[in-house]
């Protein structure tokens, strides 16, 4: 699924996805059970646009966050993370600002250039002989 | 002080033949640990010029808070260039102290949102905290409590077993030895003076390669951890496209090699390049520190003779 192809509200970008994903999940997490996507965006009480909260509950489904069963004309939302999903979506906003990841945190590979790759294979066949 | 007082805003230059080299001819550790003390001796010898300049650049501006002996002509003589130098040092120590500031208030921000996502997690202790995500990655995140290495599911199922353990290894080492404070010395470092931002980075292959060593220990098997960098960043996205292709290759392979390679030596001999660029690097460090002692000093005595008690 490519980035673009989600349009969510001008206002929610600014905002940042995994803001609002964070916000979508925590409020899906206090619901009594399966809810809409109207309860959802009650909840919130952010003025986000319906299709806003769709987006990010259709995102959070991708990414295995949230369960959807089709009730009548519509979905009906649950949320699938546990505590560990919820602290996923969290470290994912942290580490999709490339920026402050790369200048603050040691990854433990860094980003191979082009032509690292085939390199990269040619030293793992040698590493995997001698095992 | 006359010209003492420039020559720790140049002397970080007599450190890049050992940046340069200490990752093939030192051992990760020593090589760490080196550049660090060096990067910090040379940034403080560069920030206490800096500070010395200033202060004979700020008798340039009228109406200064500062006692009127210190924009006395024979101050100012002390220091050649001293208008040029002294408004440059205005503006050079403003860029710092932001640049400074602001390299801090990230690692605060980073540190303290990275500590809220993982806040919802029962406390893991020595274990890693294991995040459900299809991206693959692996960090140690300091903190008060002794850090907490977080590693995603994505990245574990793209290792063997084995391979895990080097991969916790290495970040464990990264928590044990506090990497991190390497790092942010040497950022620090290249904030204060450009020309130390080579230092920096040799901090952060060398720290990646310390801790590769020490993971090969906890293992016992440097071609399992040498396996284990290669897969791990075989499954990591690549570059994003259109950074420059350089000739050389990138960090990761370079640590295979060396894990491939035999164990490094501790020191290089004193005959070698790499011997003779630490010490040239020392002694460039030695320099530093005297010659911004010994500014220092002057303009003391200066202020001191032109001051009436």
């Amino acid at each position: 699924m490519s980035e673009d192809q989600d349009t969510p509200s001008p206002r929610a970008r600014r905002r940042g996805q995994g803001e609002l994903e964070v916000q979508v999940l925590g409020a899906l997490r206090t619901a009594p059970g399966p809810v809409t996507a109207a309860w959802v965006q009650e909840r919130l009480d952010d003025g986000l646009a319906y299709t806003t909260v769709m987006t990010i509950l259709s995102r959070l489904h991708a990414k295995g966050a949230v369960s959807r069963a089709r009730a009548g004309r519509s979905y009906r939302w649950r949320a699938a993370a546990d505590a560990a999903g919820l602290a996923a979506l969290r470290m994912r906003r942290v580490l999709d600002n490339q920026a402050d990841r790369d200048a603050v945190l040691a990854s433990f590979v860094t980003a191979l250039l082009p032509q690292d790759e085939d390199l990269l294979r040619a030293l793992l066949d040698a590493a995997s002989e001698g095992a | 002080m006359g010209v003492a007082v420039f020559l720790p805003l140049v002397l970080p230059l007599t450190a890049l033949p050992i940046a340069r080299l200490a990752g093939h001819h030192l051992h990760p550790r020593a090589a760490a640990r080196l550049l660090t003390a060096i990067a910090v001796a040379m940034a403080v010898s560069c920030a206490v010029s800096l500070v010395l300049l200033f202060v004979v650049g700020t008798a340039n501006i009228p109406g200064n808070p500062l006692p009127d002996s210190w924009s006395d002509p024979d101050v100012r003589d002390a220091v050649p260039f001293h208008r040029e130098a002294g408004s440059g040092a205005i503006v050079a120590l403003t860029a710092v102290v932001a640049a400074c500031a602001r390299t801090l208030l990230r690692e605060r921000r980073v540190r303290s949102r990275a500590r809220h996502a993982l806040a919802a997690l029962p406390p893991g202790g020595p274990d890693p905290a294991v995040l459900p995500d299809p991206e693959p990655y692996a960090y140690a995140l300091p903190g008060p409590d002794g850090g907490r290495i977080v590693v995603s599911t994505a990245m574990l199922a793209g290792l063997a077993e084995d391979e895990r353990a080097a991969l916790l290894a290495h970040e464990r080492a990264h928590l044990t030895h506090r990497h991190h404070r390497h790092l942010l010395a040497t950022r620090l470092a290249a904030c204060v003076n450009p020309f130390l931002r080579p230092l920096h980075r040799a901090v952060g292959y060398n720290t990646e390669r310390w801790a590769d060593e020490e993971a090969a220990g906890a293992v016992g098997d440097r071609r399992l951890t040498a396996r284990a960098v290669a897969r791990a960043a075989l499954i990591s996205r690549p570059a994003p496209a259109g950074l420059a292709a350089f000739a050389a290759p990138g960090p990761v392979p370079r640590r295979v090699a060396a894990l491939l390679g035999p164990v490094p030596h501790s020191w290089p001999p004193a005959h070698s390049p790499a011997g003779l660029a630490t010490m040239v690097a020392a002694a460039g460090a030695a320099a530093s520190v005297l010659s911004a002692l010994n500014a220092a000093a002057a303009l003391l005595i200066l202020l001191k003779l032109t001051t009436p008690l």
